[in-house]
């Protein structure tokens, strides 16, 4: 793993009484593309306005290259950020926006007009310097923001959900424009989102958060495939997160019928969540499974069904590429390794799940 | 139904305007008639426009209330957009509590907060003047500014002044490029509300001003109170434009400000450094005029003054200017509005002025309790050279030893009578009487002069204190007042210009100027005598500048000084050198101006009544106003 960029220490940070941060400990790396997630109010964006020094923390400290810039002015980090409504200057044409920064910094005219129109090729909008900002779509001006950003070659940038002003298209097309850019600026992007598919999309390192509380920290395949805790696989696509008791090792009984699972080290007989992803729950006749129910509603998706199933006192969220109709007879089998077993959450304090959507 | 409705809509919106409008039309058609008259149109007249270019009062006061809005209208700007921007970063109760604090002033009675400065002012030991107002202005014009401000700067998004920091930008450039060009309309917008609430002021002003210090709002009133000059219709209706095109401008302001923060248009940018400029041109040219218009002196704190409280509209301005000149000795003027008002005022500060100029009864008063000071006659030569003997002669009725007063303008009290509506010469107050003209007769509305035309009629002392003659003179005047159409002052002379009635009591000076106006009416002294009144300067005991109140009576008794001033006020001089330079002969003449030997034996000067006096003049007075 390369080397450590940014430490947060032990940041809290609360406002008009209300605590925000607990306590956050985060290491990013560089050149990593780092994307914290989360529904809102969980803390993300104050996490990110701290990093950038819009927010000071009520306590711990700011580590960026093994200097303390706690309370380091912004305009004397060496990292620029991406605002969610773009924040342009209205006032001022593309080409002044872009060169906002670097006319601070003393730079000769040559070099802001190179920077100027490399800036606008690295984001597809040449020739757009002597437009005005609102002349411009949503996405063409999200565009401008990162050029602006990016030509003082911040060693990090932040981007505070960027893509939520824009619509679902545009929003996909710019995710592969922003995986583009970071591989060709090679420098560290810490992102933040409440969209959980762009997290899973762009992202090398996914930090998922709620209620000022670091749920889970890792891939965006750990994440998807092993969630932690129930909040973290609800938050994560959808799940069918079900109350369990952990029989022994490598067996869980899932309502009152046993299953078999590859987890290990939770104890006997301990309740436990486990997690069941949609397409993991297959269907098949009567008497081929473990649990007998009935479909009870049907849509189709495009790529596959989905389906809700009745059985064993649990409604079952299912995907299948297989059709069946309302009212058919099913039977429910669930790979070993395609069940998550997750611990209970013991406290009220450790539990922090809002489970808002 | 919409249909049936709308003409009534109409009408009533029409009749709404018309209430509102229709003084303010008035008063700007008058600013433009030749005639003096508020009755009478004598044809259109840019004159008095003309004459307040000249009037050194009034550019004063102009200037005055143009730097005083100026300042108060730059430093309320920086304060209330500083403020403004201070309150985004407060919590949001502490910021509400502020907001309702700040808004005090403003929904606060302009009474209130005037005599509370006032207050205020006094404790701290501020001298009352330029920076006492200045300072009352500044606080009343602050949260006119928050209140422009305020609501503009919440639709401005932060984030916008973060990426400028983010940008490296240190903070005050952060505001500066981001920020400020967003919020400059409201602040335009909230400058030129100020500006127009500080020009637009008037009691607050009233009461922090002091003595010899007036904005044109404080002028203009001083004025109306005593009956106004087509001046200052000529001076309302500029003002009344100038504000108009102000908030005509702010408002213009507010609009775009509020266009800017829906779709944002392109090009938008240019037409407000457009709107910058034109704002900013607007604001130097005033400044400049300003600075022009204080030659005078605004500043300019001479130890040498003189303080001098004259009657209204009793002097000719230039001559003011004249003995500035002369002397270096700079005059600071004010006016009173009666003899009552002038004699509370020296009863309260006997240092307040140096020279005054109240009537004869009125200094009788003053020598009475004390309040004068005996004059130095060797200096002034010019008082004693020049002023008829025949007028000290007369002044002793209230300065027995000649020790106080020098005469300064005389006159009589008689009829004036319009040819065309009467029939045959008049020559008795009996006229007053004839049941012909009934409703076409005006009487003064003051006492002693409505009381010396019964007495005189009767033959009595115009200074009677006889109870049963008082009682003869109140049946008459009750019996009379079914004739009288107005019991008036100052209108006397505009109804008797505009042909509104037959006859009217009035003074002499007034006589030769509406004979002016109109020609067809006569002044005449009844045969029964009347009364003859003599203004004369007088000197405070607790002067301050006593030298300079001696060398300011002296220069109004040269004779070339006499005559600038009566061919102003037309009320006669006494100045016996003067009245032979009258150039006009038919007023050289004037038996109205200067009346024969004879007729002026037949008049009396009043003396004071004395306390029971008044008090029997007062009671009887009443009687006759509630009969009226």
């Amino acid at each position: 793993m390369s080397k450590e960029l940014i430490e947060l220490k032990n940041i809290s940070k609360s406002y008009d009484g209300q605590l925000v941060l607990d306590d956050l400990n985060l290491v990013i790396h560089e050149n990593e593309f780092l994307t914290l997630l989360g529904p809102s109010g969980c803390g993300k964006t104050t996490t990110l306005r701290i990093i950038g020094g819009f927010e000071t923390p009520d306590q711990g400290q700011v580590i960026f290259d093994g200097q303390d810039i706690t309370s380091l002015a912004p305009n004397k980090r060496q990292l620029n950020t991406v605002f969610q409504k773009y924040a342009l200057f209205t006032h001022m044409d593309i080409a002044e926006n872009i060169a906002f920064g670097l006319r601070i910094k003393n730079k000769t005219d040559q070099y802001i007009r190179d920077k100027i129109s490399y800036a606008l090729k690295l984001v597809n909008l040449e020739g757009f310097e002597h437009r005005m900002p609102d002349s411009l779509s949503g996405g063409q001006q999200q565009r401008i923001a990162i050029a602006r950003a990016i030509v003082n070659e911040p060693k990090v940038l932040l981007l505070d959900e960027p893509l939520g002003a824009l619509d679902l298209k545009l929003r996909q097309d710019m995710q592969y424009e922003l995986i583009r850019l970071k591989k060709e600026l090679g420098i560290t992007f810490i992102y933040v989102t409440h969209d959980q598919e762009e997290a899973l999309t762009m992202s090398d390192h996914i930090v998922v958060m709620n209620q000022g509380y670091i749920q889970q920290e890792g891939t965006p395949e750990d994440i998807y495939n092993e969630p932690e805790n129930a909040f973290v696989a609800d938050f994560i696509g959808d799940s069918n997160i079900i109350t369990a008791v952990m029989v022994r090792d490598e067996l869980v009984r899932i309502l009152d019928v046993e299953f078999p699972c590859v987890d290990k080290g939770f104890g006997n007989e301990k309740p436990v969540d486990v997690v069941i992803r949609p397409e993991d729950v297959e269907l098949v006749k009567r008497g081929e499974g473990r649990i007998p129910g009935v479909v009870t509603h049907i849509i189709f998706k495009g790529v596959h069904y989905e389906m809700e199933v009745q059985a064993g006192g649990f409604e079952w969220l299912v995907h299948s590429t297989r059709e069946f109709p309302v009212g058919t007879e099913v039977d429910i089998r669930v790979d070993p390794f395609n069940i998550q077993v997750m611990n209970k959450p013991a406290s009220e304090d450790e539990q922090a799940i809002g489970v808002e959507e | 139904m919409n249909n049936r409705i709308r003409p009534i809509e109409k009408i009533y919106m029409a009749v709404i305007f018309l209430f509102m409008y229709a003084p303010i039309v008035t008063l700007i058609v008058l600013s433009f008639n030749r005639s003096k008259s508020r009755s009478k149109w004598g044809g259109f007249t840019m004159q008095w426009y003309l004459n307040l270019i000249h009037d050194h009062e009034v550019l004063n006061a102009m200037a005055n209330t143009l730097i005083i809005a100026l300042i108060a209208t730059v430093v309320s700007t920086l304060i209330g957009t500083a403020a403004s921007v201070a309150m985004t970063g407060m919590k949001r109760r502490m910021r509400s509590l502020i907001i309702g604090v700040t808004n005090i002033p403003m929904i606060n009675a302009d009474i209130v907060t005037g005599i509370s400065l006032m207050l205020l002012f006094k404790v701290l030991h501020f001298d009352a003047g330029f920076v006492t107002v200045l300072i009352a202005h500044i606080t009343f014009d602050i949260p006119f500014v928050m209140l422009s401000v305020l609501p503009r700067l919440k639709t401005i998004s932060p984030s916008v002044y973060e990426a400028a920091l983010d940008l490296g930008a240190e903070p005050f450039f952060a505001f500066r490029k981001t920020i400020l060009p967003d919020l400059a309309p409201a602040i335009i917008s909230g400058a030129l509300m100020a500006f127009t609430m500080s020009i637009d002021d008037f009691i607050i002003t009233y009461f922090t001003k002091g003595s010899g210090f007036d904005t044109l709002s404080t002028k203009i009133y001083s004025e109306v109170k005593r009956g106004i000059r087509p001046e200052i219709y000529a001076l309302s209706a500029i003002i009344f434009v100038a504000v108009l095109i102000l908030l005509f401008a702010s408002d213009r302001m507010k609009a775009r400000s509020a266009r800017r923060t829906g779709v944002v248009k392109k090009g938008m940018n240019a037409k407000l450094k457009t709107y910058g400029a034109v704002a900013g041109i607007a604001v130097a040219s005033i400044l400049i005029i300003a600075m022009a218009l204080v030659y005078g002196g605004v500043f300019s704190k001479n130890s040498d003054q003189v303080f001098v409280y004259n009657a209204g509209e009793y002097i000719d301005p230039e001559v003011i200017e004249l003995f500035q000149e002369e002397t270096g000795i700079e005059v600071v003027y004010d006016e009173f509005e009666s003899n009552e008002i002038m004699y509370a005022k020296i009863a309260s500060d006997g240092a307040a002025y140096d020279v005054l100029c109240p009537s004869d009864y009125m200094i009788a008063k003053l020598i009475d309790n004390d309040m004068l000071m005996k004059l130095d006659r060797s200096a002034i030569p010019n008082a004693y050279e020049y002023i008829g003997k025949q007028y000290y002669e007369s002044a002793t009725a209230f300065d027995p030893a000649n020790e106080y007063a020098v005469p300064y303008c005389w006159g009589t009290v008689g009829i004036l009578y319009n040819r065309n509506l009467v029939n045959g010469p008049v020559d008795s107050w009996d006229i007053l009487w004839d049941p012909a003209y009934k409703g076409e007769i005006l009487m003064q509305d003051s006492i002693r002069d409505a009381f010396m035309v019964a007495l005189a009629r009767r033959g009595y002392s115009i200074n009677t204190t006889d109870p049963a003659e008082i009682d003869t003179a109140t049946a008459d005047l009750i019996a009379q007042a079914p004739l009288v159409q107005a019991y008036v002052i100052d209108q006397v002379r505009d109804k008797m210009i505009g042909n509104e009635a037959a006859l009217g009591v009035i003074y002499s000076g007034e006589a030769i100027y509406t004979k002016r106006e109109n020609a067809d009416l006569e002044y005449v002294i009844p045969k029964e005598g009347s009364n003859v009144w003599i203004d004369a300067w007088v000197i405070s005991r607790e002067a301050r500048n006593a030298e300079n109140a001696l060398k300011w009576i002296d220069f109004l008794c040269r004779p070339d000084i006499a005559l600038m001033n009566f061919e102003y006020i037309t009320y006669s001089t006494p100045n016996i050198a003067a009245q032979e330079m009258i150039e006009d002969e038919e007023i050289r003449n004037s038996a109205v101006a200067f009346p024969d030997e004879e007729t002026l034996n037949r008049c009396d000067t009043y003396i004071s009544l004395g306390e029971e006096g008044d008090r029997l003049y007062n009671e009887a007075w009443k009687k006759v106003k509630s009969a009226d």
